[in-house]
């Protein structure tokens, strides 16, 4: 088992860290989706603004909103 | 010969690739699609091109099909379905180029019918070249559809928009090495340069004259273990009967990336089974999933690409974009800001329009006081002249007085959009729609049905989950239209002339209550339509960018041209038709006209309920077909120099701000959920709901006024 608790969601990242996807726990359906858009395991994020409502992140120079509901299903670490 | 030189190239280029990539028993169909000649057999240089665009949303790809095209094109919907085809074609050195412009989509699963649609497409109707168009300063992410259909079809070239903005951040791509990578043919082009509409045309040209290029697109070879997959499936399936023109090496990834629309066809000839169970079982003892495997692999293989080919790409750059969103999206300085933008809009779409529309409303009296004038010298019976002066040019003139109106809304939205404010503002929303149960993109649809429902309710297409798209068609005739406007800012300003602040307070709370109405309603049919597919919001948004002029003329032609279209056929029949009820028996006064007697009738019913005598049901009644003609009705009967009372007042503006969608909308509604049903419920639900809303307003006020 993985000991390490560096591991933490994406709704709960600071606003301008850059993150690296571990691991997405969403449905089939989102995943597909946020891997359309680039995000998947092994990419990394900058978090644009994370405090109210849906997560502003930086993907391949791209910038996507996302749900707050399916960022907590995101796993990150730095 | 004919085709002989088209033809000729085709053969040359297909004998190149026969082999080059291990697909189906038959690669191709010969399908005698290319090459299509539509002139008559004696010319023998007229040959049809058929170029699809491909590509994400905000890459400038309908830029490029509109300075192409120009004027030559057309838009309409796919067969069946609700998303907007859009054609249309140029000429180059006698020959003719059919361009299609396939819906902005990020991928070619089958999440999204535009994504269903442009695979089919590409596959099905094999055009000689698919025209992948990707964003140079975000070339990584915006190639992920590209090498999607490098899989898809060999005939496939790669034009990179952008350039200028690329530039400016010293990101340099090498051409000749991305070519070699992706063995493709590739344009790096600015769409918005002077030169840039001759050299795609040239290079469209040269692509499909193979004789300049050569194709041999990458073939993306992925890890041992898929590989082995892949090809088992492959095996299984290679001498099927059905789905002939896919490849079948695209079909095998597709079952593995669990693709339902590939796998429910196989599943028609096969039993698959045994695959999954593989799939399953790997799943299980080596937590490995094809499904995400896959596209890990085209980003991997893309990202080498990339790498291998541009210089000057700075990984999380912040960009004048994220400064200015420091405060425009912020968490609270995001809102006043909204309201300001969206006050600015309301305030610039009145005011310039009412000029305009006053000098319009001039001209067309003066110009049918001139028709009148001449049937009357041609001594033309009363009835006719009734019927052509008051009946069609009245019915002309309602739409004519519109498109002002509708044209200034919709560059607004127009340049709001093209400047990636729109996304922000769905952004914003998306928090406060959230507690409603909506989500932002249903923001746009509201704002869209401000102008006209049905451009609102066909910007519902953008919302992703069925349910909430279905609730937006619904519910998107209680936002009042411009035509609602109109009425309501008429009324109010000659009720209260004297108390302009209770106008303006008036009209705040009955849009309020409008809105409120399309929350509550949506929260309301969400018992009804169930807890399906709640896609969470997942949305690109773009970089501010300056509005460019001929994007906003074309997204304005549009909109606008829907609404001429659409809404301006029904108001020009519904006034004739209300010309027709309010004459007929020829000669009696209105009150004895066939819309005397039903709304005699009806009053009946709308008196103790709302206080509505018999003439305000009259113009409410026209409203049903179009709401442009409430206030001409209003006039035509006297109502306007006749006292009402503050109750009836408040009751009438409260009534016919939602009290049922026009004509246009229940059409519109049809149309758009293919289901008689729907649209019944889109018209009656706002009439009882309303009805019962303005009884109670109504009722209360009577108690103190």
């Amino acid at each position: 088992m993985n000991t390490m608790s560096n591991k933490f969601s994406l709704a709960d990242s600071t606003v301008n860290s850059i993150v690296q996807v571990e691991k997405i726990t969403s449905g089939q359906k989102a995943r597909r989706f946020l891997a359309d858009l680039g995000v998947l395991e092994g990419v990394k994020l900058r978090i644009l603004k994370n405090d109210v409502g849906p997560i502003l992140i930086e993907v391949k120079a791209t910038r996507v909103a996302i749900g707050r509901g399916i960022a907590q299903k995101i796993e990150v670490t730095t | 010969m004919r085709r002989s030189r088209f033809n000729q190239g085709k053969r040359r280029y297909k004998r190149k690739f026969r082999g080059s990539k291990p697909r189906g028993s038959k690669p191709y169909s010969g399908k005698p699609h290319h090459g299509k000649s539509f002139a008559t057999e004696d010319t023998n240089h007229t040959i049809e091109h058929r170029i699809a665009f491909l590509g994400n949303p905000n890459v400038g790809k309908s830029s490029i099909f509109n300075i192409l095209t120009g004027s030559h094109q057309h838009v309409g919907n796919w067969p069946g379905k609700t998303v907007e085809k859009k054609e249309g074609h140029f000429l180059l050195s006698d020959e003719y180029f059919s361009l299609i412009d396939l819906p902005g989509a990020y991928s070619l699963s089958a999440h999204s019918e535009e994504e269903l649609i442009t695979r089919q497409y590409v596959v099905e109707e094999r055009p000689d070249l698919v025209c992948a168009i990707v964003d140079a300063t975000r070339l990584e992410r915006t190639s992920y559809i590209a090498l999607q259909a490098l899989e898809l079809t060999d005939n496939i070239a790669l034009i990179v928009n952008m350039m200028d903005l690329a530039e400016k951040e010293n990101i340099q791509i090498d051409k000749h090495k991305l070519e070699k990578l992706l063995g493709i043919p590739i344009l790096l082009v600015s769409a918005f340069d002077n030169s840039s509409i001759i050299r795609i045309k040239k290079f469209l040209y040269d692509a499909l004259h193979t004789e300049k290029y050569t194709f041999r697109p990458a073939y993306l070879l992925y890890s041992q273990k898929l590989e082995t997959m892949i090809n088992s499936v492959s095996r299984q399936i290679e001498n099927r009967e059905i789905l002939r023109d896919y490849p079948t090496r695209w079909l095998s990834i597709k079952v593995l990336e669990a693709d339902k629309w590939v796998i429910s066809k196989l599943e028609e000839e096969y039993v698959l089974d045994d695959i999954f169970n593989k799939i399953e079982k790997l799943k299980k003892s080596v937590n490995f999933d094809p499904a995400d495997e896959i596209p890990k692999r085209k980003y991997r293989a893309l990202k080498d690409i990339v790498k291998k080919s541009v210089i000057g790409i700075e990984d999380f750059k912040e960009k004048v974009s994220d400064k200015v969103d420091k405060v425009v999206m912020h968490k609270f300085w995001g809102y006043p800001i909204l309201i300001l933008i969206y006050v600015a809009f309301f305030l610039i779409t009145f005011y310039a329009s009412g000029p305009i529309i006053n000098g319009l409303d001039y001209l067309l009296s003066y110009f049918s006081d001139i028709v009148r004038g001449w049937l009357v010298a041609v001594s033309s019976p009363t009835f006719l002249t009734s019927l052509i002066v008051d009946g069609i040019l009245a019915g002309i003139g309602a739409v004519l007085l519109f498109i002002p109106i509708i044209i200034i809304f919709y560059i607004l939205i127009a340049v709001m959009e093209d400047s990636g404010y729109l996304a922000r503002s769905a952004y914003l929303m998306d928090i406060v729609l959230g507690k409603f149960g909506l989500q932002g993109t249903a923001f746009l649809s509201m704002v869209m049905g401000l102008g006209c429902n049905v451009t609102g309710i066909l910007a519902a297409r953008t919302i992703k989950s069925d349910r909430d798209r279905i609730s937006m068609i619904l519910t998107n005739s209680f936002i009042p239209c411009a035509a609602t406007l109109g009425v309501v800012a008429f009324l109010t300003g000659i009720f209260f002339k004297t108390k302009p602040w209770f106008a303006a307070l008036l009209m705040l709370i009955l849009y309020a209550l409008s809105f409120l109405l399309v929350f509550l309603s949506s929260m309301f049919f969400r018992l009804f339509l169930g807890k399906s597919d709640t896609m969470p919001l997942i949305i690109e948004i773009p970089e501010y960018r300056l509005p460019r002029i001929r994007n906003i003329f074309y997204l304005t032609w549009e909109r606008a041209g829907i609404f001429i279209k659409k809404a301006g056929t029904f108001i020009f029949i519904a006034s004739i038709v209300i010309w027709f009820v309010s004459n007929v028996p020829y000669g009696v006064s209105t009150e004895y006209s066939i819309a005397g007697y039903i709304g005699r009738g009806l009053a009946f019913i709308t008196e103790p309920l709302f206080g509505f005598d018999w003439r305000m049901v009259i113009p409410l009644l026209f409203g049903i077909a179009a709401k442009e003609v409430v206030i001409s009705a209003l006039s035509i009967l006297g109502l306007l120099t006749v006292a009402w009372t503050t109750p009836q007042i408040i009751s009438f503006l409260v009534f016919q701000m939602t009290y049922a969608p026009c004509f246009a909308t229940l059409a519109i509604i049809k149309s758009e959920t293919k289901s008689w049903k729907m649209t019944a419920i889109g018209f009656f639900y706002p009439l009882i709901v309303t009805s019962l809303i303005t009884a109670a307003v109504y009722h209360i006020l009577l108690l103190f006024l």
